[in-house]
């Protein structure tokens, strides 16, 4: 007995050693990446406009795919097609495909061309990914648990995305030396109404994280010093005595970008947890277009009348100075307008980042929520995917398919 | 593992006697590195930190607790705690024991351990004093994450070291670390994707004294592998093989070079062997062969180094010493044809850049 087991076991390692082991990391070339996107891009070329703001990302996605170079603007320019991809077909809003650039500075793509299918619906997206009928796509924060109980592969970036409060500007341009404004009274209320956790767990089942500064932690490493926990018992006190303070009549608007579920959920969440300290709030959505939509919102004069609206504000840089610095060029041109803003030198100390925070913070004009990852849906071939972070495009041309994974091989 | 062609057949036998033991659910233990005593910058900090205290604060009985929210283990914690109590004291505050009378009416001084996406932040909040309209003083050092790849001091039957030898944010594919014997002068070799460059050792640095362009296939390749052979002074990439004249310190030529026909069969995965980047070391311990295997991470992830011991079949192999933690995957991994070391190439995903490492396996008594 002992005798044939050594037999065996010989007769394996011969074996084992004529045939190549095979490396889960040493990647392939070949295939088609399907992706698929819920915006529609009208036209590739980067000096034409979109029009919406998802349409913007989109293509920001795609050019950078196509074009190699990016000029003083950080606009994609040159030639389209010196990137890792060109582009083979297109159909504005349709659908579009890239080839993979053989001459690609950087190194062929892995995979051979790209389809990307436009114009599709959340829903629609994760039956296609359930049902192999696409590789790639993004999906929403709040439907990321459910998506992966259903077995899809979800990736999701480090959260950088901030959900926000802001308060319009005022027409008379507010003094820091004066006092307190009613808007930062009613911020300052509401700040302390709302239950960030809740809303982290209930709407967004779990994916993100309670907000309480302008940077995440993982970035700046002090958000633990602006405490985002669910409200007390004495915290609600607190906000009704603010609010009697007050009392504006009809209340707060808090106006929400009408084509985005999640700003709507949040919005009416917000509504309840501000009835819960006594205060009055509408919501209110607003349709938020042009490619400019997210720069113009929170900016003096805008069309909706709301006191107070939502906005969600994706990190430029992991850099928490570079990120803060982009961040504070918002709000001084759109809360704080008017305001004059303190000196933030070009290398911040993590002590000055605290203190900008804590400056603007302090004026309740801008009131963080939640922090909001990125998440993509995966099939079970695509390799080498890392969720892109802030600054980051899609990582395509890294990407690879798994042709031996027994699921959605084409 | 990832196949090389260039791999005598030996060492791939070697290689695969070597797994055929090993069980997946061996446990991958990452020792804690002591710290007895902190880098000079981290004393620094701490040292500034209870300069700020002093600063914001009479000097009174403190009662300091610390709170580790950051990736720096529990002997850094307490080392770094150990360290601010001292500079406290050195600044007249009284640190009462936790249990004492004094205790209880000692100010609490929170010190959190924490981390942005480049530094590790020390952070105190000073209480505020309740008659003072103030708010109170927060207080914040930071100090630079550096590459933590020492092995710790403690007794291990085989202890892995990482040193570096050099980065750049070329794409690198392999490097060699050559000592002339009668001078002691040191050359280091660099192949990247495009050129051989040959640095010799200038002060503290390196400086380039060669510098061959490797002739590129029409199409560039986006997972390129090359590999230097001082010994025969040779180099490989694929379809080309370059030769020094008279080594590779010299002139390089390079030549177009079709490998031998290899064996591929059916690609087959062995439940329970590390499937990653490995190579077996030249030098035995104790009688055993030293194989080091990255870890199964992607092109994506952090990666690490840990060397496995076998005696030979049928024995069990098994992981031994310490492992070495790098921040992005680990390229490369080629077994120097003599000793017992190992070069180790890394993407760095933070920096972007590509390092260098010379892995050595010391086996201990």
């Amino acid at each position: 007995m002992l005798r044939r087991l050594a037999v065996i076991s010989a007769l394996a390692v011969v074996a084992l050693a004529a045939v190549p082991v095979r490396s889960a990391r040493r990647p392939r070339y070949g295939g088609t990446l399907r992706v698929e996107i819920g915006a529609a891009v009208a036209s590739l070329d980067p000096d034409v406009i979109a029009a919406t703001a998802e349409e913007v990302a989109a293509k920001w996605q795609i050019d950078s795919l196509i074009f190699d170079h990016r000029d003083a603007d950080g606009e994609f320019a040159g030639a389209a097609g010196s990137g890792a991809f060109r582009v083979t077909a297109f159909e504005a809003g349709k659908r579009a495909v890239l080839a993979a650039n053989e001459e690609f500075r950087e190194g062929r793509p892995f995979v051979d061309a790209v389809e990307i299918t436009m114009g599709r619906g959340a829903h629609e997206r994760l039956v296609d990914l359930e049902l192999s009928k696409t590789d790639l796509t993004e999906i929403a924060p709040q439907d990321a648990r459910r998506a992966a109980e259903q077995g899809v592969r979800v990736s999701a970036s480090q959260p950088d995305e901030l959900l926000a409060l802001i308060f319009v500007p005022p027409n008379a341009a507010p003094n820091a030396a004066n006092a307190r404004t009613s808007s930062q009274v009613a911020g300052q209320a509401l700040s302390l109404a709302i239950d960030r956790v809740a809303i982290v767990s209930f709407i967004l089942q779990k994916t993100g994280e309670p907000a309480g500064g302008l940077l995440p932690q993982w970035s700046s490493g002090t958000a633990f010093l602006f405490p985002a926990g669910a409200p007390t018992a004495a915290d609600l006190e607190h906000a009704k005595e603010l609010w009697k303070q007050i009392a504006p009549s009809g209340g707060l608007v808090l106006g929400y970008d009408s084509a985005d579920p999640l700003e709507q959920s949040v919005a009416e969440r917000i509504v309840v947890n501000a009835k819960e300290a006594g205060t009055a709030v509408r919501a209110q959505a607003i349709p938020v277009a042009g490619a400019g939509a997210e720069k113009s919102r929170g900016a003096a004069g805008q069309s909706a009348h709301v006191d107070v609206e939502l906005v969600r504000w994706r990190m430029t840089s992991p850099l928490p100075g570079v990120a803060l610095k982009d961040f504070l060029a918002r709000i001084y041109s759109g809360p704080l307008a008017g305001v004059e803003a303190g000196g933030f030198p070009e290398t911040a100390s993590p002590e000055d980042i605290y203190k900008q925070q804590r400056a603007v913070l302090n004026t309740y004009r801008v009131v963080p929520l939640v922090w909001l990852p990125q998440v993509y849906g995966l099939s079970a071939r695509v390799r080498d995917w890392k969720a892109p972070g802030p600054g980051e495009n899609w990582p395509l041309a890294d990407v690879w398919l798994d042709t031996e994974t027994a699921s959605g091989v084409q | 593992m990832r196949p090389s062609c260039r791999n005598p057949l030996a060492i791939r036998v070697a290689v695969f006697i070597i797994l055929v033991g090993f069980f997946s659910g061996v446990p991958r233990v990452s020792h804690a590195q002591a710290a007895s005593t902190l880098p000079k910058s981290w004393n620094d900090a701490v040292a500034k930190l209870g300069d700020e205290v002093a600063a914001a604060m009479s000097p009174v009985a403190v009662a300091l607790s610390v709170e580790n929210i950051s990736s720096l283990d529990a002997s850094h914690v307490a080392a770094i705690g150990a360290a601010l109590r001292e500079q406290l004291q050195h600044h007249s505050f009284a640190l009462p024991t936790a249990n004492s009378t004094a205790a209880q009416s000692a100010v609490p001084l929170q010190l959190t351990l924490s981390e942005s996406a480049g530094k590790y932040l020390w952070v105190i909040q000073v209480p505020g004093d309740a008659t003072d309209a103030k708010p109170s003083p927060t207080l914040i050092v930071s100090v630079s994450k550096s590459g933590s790849t020492e092995a710790e001091p403690e007794q291990q039957s085989l202890t892995l070291e990482g040193r570096f030898v050099w980065k750049q944010p070329e794409r690198l594919l392999d490097f060699a670390l050559l000592k002339d014997p009668a001078s002691g002068e040191s050359t280091l070799l660099v192949l990247e994707t495009k050129r051989f460059a040959v640095y010799k050792a200038s002060g503290e640095g390196w400086q380039v004294s060669r510098s061959t362009p490797i002739p590129q296939a029409a199409a560039s390749l986006r997972d390129p592998e090359g590999t230097i052979d001082s010994q025969a002074g040779k180099i490989s990439l694929k379809g080309l093989e370059c030769v020094g004249d008279p080594d590779l310190a010299g002139v390089v030529e390079c030549k177009p070079f079709k490998p031998a026909q290899i064996l591929r069969g059916p690609f087959v995965t062995i439940p329970g062997l590390p499937n990653s980047v490995g190579a077996t070391i030249a030098e035995k311990c104790r009688g055993e062969y030293v194989s080091l295997f990255t870890a199964e991470s992607d092109w994506t992830q952090s990666d690490s180094i840990r060397a496995y011991l076998a005696k030979g079949v049928p024995l069990p192999v098994r992981p031994a010493g310490n492992t070495l933690e790098f921040d992005g995957p680990v390229m490369a991994l080629h077994a120097d044809p003599e000793g017992s070391s190992a070069r180790a190439v890394v993407h760095n995903l933070k920096t972007g850049e590509y390092e260098a490492y010379i892995v050595t396996a010391t086996c201990g008594n």
